[in-house]
């Protein structure tokens, strides 16, 4: 397999032949470059060359999505709010609207996607949710009870143990799931922060090409999140 | 919520619709772990998953069914494809993996094992079954969820109130699933 490439030089390994062999071409590119260099490389010009049109406007994808989104989303609201008297819960609901994230980002775009949603929103979700639950389960604690005691709950009228539970599921796991599964997609379609601290300076980001897809968002984003 | 409403007669012969799921879940499997080019692989355990997903309606696990739909048919394999994008995918000729006879071989033996416990499983929806007839455990849940709960789903009492701190466990391991991703990214913002 690699007797092909044998004879051409970096340039002409890395355009032609690195997508029917990434293998073979790493393996030759050994005499030239250092091995930790080299099958990174022609890794990711595969890669790259794979994912040159990461998003097209699909004319069947996006009016579909537009159509479909708002009944998806609707549905797993439906499944979060009505999860005491019928199938479904906190975390089946989340996961549905999640997924409904999911879905428009693949139609409008992964980056478009994280621009409107911002990290606030995905952050807020993970961690207020930690912080319902926690605090629903708390509050009968703090009166003397016992640890998600739903009929210490100072809910007035309402019945404090049935909306104790749905609190725990609408306020508490649904936006847990929902905000951390998105967060999840988003990191996933950024990938490896190689200029971060820790074992991944040297490797992998020693040529500064590995990042250029998400420096520049990763960079208004962290400006944004950090403040 | 009655005994008399889920405990239909049971037809001992399997219905066609039956045998239809269990050979589409059978055959996607075999072909998950078969097919030779990876992106083939996710997309046939969509499928499987979906597929497990209307096998669970269809032996009334609706609560599991939406799990296996949302999470596994739905998400996971969202997340599978965005990670093959992010990696380098090798093209090939073959359409299917060159079977390994010591792992065939090794999974027929747990299979032919499995296959013999059998006989001893009672038959699905029996109303004799152990896991559906027991005083102590599931006919109690049943009966009490609503007197203790006023709830009418047993799967959400048991998981939000008898099992409450069980839940609260869950859910924070998810959080923290979420933490663990921004480290091992080293990013320290989700969008």
């Amino acid at each position: 397999m690699s007797d092909d490439v044998d004879d051409t030089d970096m340039t002409d390994t890395t355009t032609d032949a690195a997508a029917d062999s990434e293998a073979g071409a790493s393996a030759d590119a050994d005499s030239d470059l250092p091995p930790h260099r080299a099958a990174p490389r022609s890794g990711r010009l595969d890669s790259e060359e794979r994912q040159g049109t990461p998003y097209t406007e699909s004319q069947v994808i996006m009016p579909t999505v537009k159509i479909v989104a708002p009944f998806a989303f609707t549905f797993g609201l439906f499944i979060t709010f009505h999860g005491s008297g019928s199938p479904g819960g906190g975390f089946q609901g989340g996961a549905i609207m999640a997924a409904v994230v999911f879905m428009i980002a693949f139609a409008f775009g992964i980056e478009s996607t994280r621009d409107w949603l911002a990290n606030t929103v995905v952050v807020a979700l993970a961690v207020g949710g930690a912080l319902a639950f926690a605090g629903i389960g708390l509050v009968p604690v703090a009166l003397g009870g016992a640890f998600l005691q739903y009929d210490l709950l100072p809910i007035p009228i309402l019945d404090p143990v049935k909306y104790g539970m749905e609190g725990v599921e609408v306020v508490g796991i649904a936006p847990i799931v929902s905000g951390v599964l998105m967060g999840l997609f988003f990191l996933l379609a950024r990938g490896f922060n190689s200029e971060g601290s820790g074992f991944g300076n040297g490797s992998l980001g020693e040529d500064g090409s590995i990042d250029e897809t998400g420096s520049l968002e990763e960079d208004a984003a962290d400006a944004g999140g950090d403040r | 919520m009655t005994v008399s409403g889920f405990a239909s007669p049971v037809a001992a012969q399997v219905t066609a619709i039956e045998a239809s799921l269990l050979a589409f879940v059978v055959l996607t499997a075999l072909a998950t772990a078969l097919a030779r080019d990876v992106l083939a692989a996710v997309i046939v355990f969509g499928a499987y998953s979906l597929g497990m997903a209307a096998l669970y309606t269809f032996y009334r696990a609706p609560d599991v069914a939406l799990t296996e739909a949302a999470i596994s048919a739905g998400v996971t394999t969202v997340l599978l494809l965005l990670t093959l994008a992010k990696t380098t995918r090798i093209d090939h000729d073959a359409v299917f993996e060159e079977v390994n006879l010591p792992a065939a071989g090794a999974a027929g033996f747990l299979f032919a094992g499995l296959l013999l416990t059998m006989g001893d499983i009672p038959a699905i929806g029996s109303p004799d079954a152990p896991v559906w007839s027991n005083p102590d455990v599931t006919q109690w849940y049943l009966t009490e969820t609503y007197a203790q709960t006023h709830v009418e789903n047993t799967v959400m009492a048991v998981l939000a109130a008898f099992r409450g701190f069980d839940t609260f466990g869950e859910a924070v391991v998810v959080f923290a699933g979420g933490i663990a991703a921004l480290i091992v990214l080293h990013r320290e913002v989700f969008a």
